[in-house]
């Protein structure tokens, strides 16, 4: 008798932990305020903890970092040398042309990536899960940061932030499964969405404005100009890396490396978009 | 018994913080620890079904609120592997030490599963791949390796003595 009443009380609790977790799941997937803005006090509430755990516990993981990545680390300082001689070259040919096409821009009246003011954060950590991947930023939204704002560095885009409490933000970085970006390819200005794919760290690019277009290795991908697009145009955001395309074919198989190490994010830019583009629109 | 609720609320914080500072830059193959999820299955190990079950909600929970995935989705995963290892501990040798790396393991898998196929049906993208079944094993792997610091931190923290049980019987 007593076993009874003890495994329908287990099955009771069983069935009412999994009822809610699925409420839970369903709620969140929907976008649920009073869920984020639990989300946002816990995040705010350990922020200090990771903190001091972070500071204690960084030059350690400095050190196996070191150890274990000394040889790659050791073929991208050789790599990044050659890169800057070869981009310095560049930014010479450059410069004509590019006073040229500042002019018009400021003729028509355009907003530009320079129209956006910025936040720099320092990334504090990586993802805490297996399934995601997103680095957390020292600035929340005391410091003006709001979800859906782009991330950038020096060498072009990052992500974009996806959460932000009062002390932390979380970007999701754009070789995250599921993100998408609007990008032109650099000789043609042929458009199309470069994708994150599951396990990799490359891109996908994919619906291309025109199919028989052939991007060459090496080319550069430059965020796309729209009305509301989430980015500012051309940041520079991948570079091809492998094109295929098989008799039957309706898309080229085009494969992008993101010009960021989105392994080694120290620093980032937070731009505010969306309040240049809102000023440049009142002006205009 | 108030003692020992602090002490496993001082478990869940302190696995949540280690799991969101330290273990982000501890990737082994693009895979690290759910050291919640080790810590419910040590739960249920030591306490049974029931406790396994509502620590394994409650330590989901808490680490669903550092996540990008859906809130409830590891709660759900924990909860369910947490009350699966209390159902099947009880026909254990409860002196056997060597089973604390493959219970972490199993639990693993079968928690890390849970969570790829209820992710991908609430429409989580790139859940359901190849990558993730090399990651849930991966990382299930690393659970075991991570299970012979947690079942004796949850040991401490569970035990009471001279009372029953706090969290629910066998």
């Amino acid at each position: 008798m007593v076993i009874a009443r003890r495994d329908t009380r287990q099955r009771t609790v069983l069935i009412l932990v999994l009822v809610s977790s699925l409420a839970l799941v369903t709620l969140d997937s929907r976008g649920s305020g009073l869920i984020d803005t639990i989300r946002d006090a816990a995040r705010d509430v350990i922020a200090p903890v990771q903190s001091a755990v972070d500071t204690v516990f960084s030059p350690v993981s400095d050190a196996v970092n070191g150890v274990t990545n000394y040889s790659a680390v050791k073929d991208e300082n050789e790599r990044l040398k050659n890169q800057v001689a070869h981009l310095k070259g560049r930014i010479r040919r450059q410069r004509a042309a590019g006073a040229d096409v500042s002019d018009l821009e400021k003729l028509v009246d355009l907003p530009r990536v320079e129209d956006a003011t910025g936040v720099v954060a320092r990334v504090i950590g990586g993802a805490p899960g297996n399934f995601e991947k997103t680095v957390q930023l020292d600035r929340g939204s005391g410091a003006g940061l709001e979800a859906g704002q782009p991330v950038v560095a020096a060498d072009g885009l990052v992500g974009k932030i996806t959460d932000a409490s009062h002390s932390r933000a979380t970007v999701t970085l754009i070789d995250n499964p599921g993100f998408g970006v609007g990008v032109r390819l650099e000789n043609t200005n042929t458009r199309g969405i470069a994708e994150g794919r599951s396990g990799e760290s490359t891109l996908r690019l994919s619906f291309l404005s025109d199919l028989t277009v052939r991007p060459k290795k090496g080319e550069l991908l430059f965020t796309s100009a729209s009305d509301d697009a989430v980015f500012p145009p051309d940041i520079p955001v991948a570079k091809v890396v492998h094109y295929d395309k098989q008799p039957g074919d309706i898309e080229p198989h085009i494969t992008l490396a993101p010009l960021v190490n989105l392994d080694d994010l120290q620093f980032v830019k937070v731009l505010r978009w969306s309040e240049a583009k809102s000023s440049k629109r009142g002006n205009s | 018994m108030l003692l020992r609720r602090i002490r496993l609320v001082l478990v869940v914080v302190t696995l949540v913080v280690v799991q969101t500072t330290i273990f982000p830059s501890l990737r082994v193959f693009g895979a690290i620890p759910d050291l919640c999820l080790v810590a419910t299955v040590a739960m249920a190990y030591e306490e049974g079904p029931q406790a396994g079950l509502v620590f394994g909600f409650a330590s989901g929970l808490a680490i669903d609120l550092f996540l990008s995935s859906p809130a409830g989705l590891s709660a759900l995963a924990f909860a369910a592997t947490g009350y699966g290892v209390g159902v099947f501990q009880s026909g254990l040798m409860r002196e056997s030490r060597s089973i604390r790396p493959i219970l972490g393991f199993v639990g693993g898998l079968v928690g890390g599963t849970i969570f790829v196929i209820v992710g991908a049906i609430v429409g989580e993208s790139g859940y359901l791949s190849l990558h993730s079944v090399q990651v849930v094993i991966v990382a299930a792997l690393y659970d075991a390796l991570v299970s012979y610091a947690i079942f004796p931190f949850v040991r401490w923290a569970a035990h009471e003595p001279g009372a029953g049980i706090a969290w629910g019987g066998r």
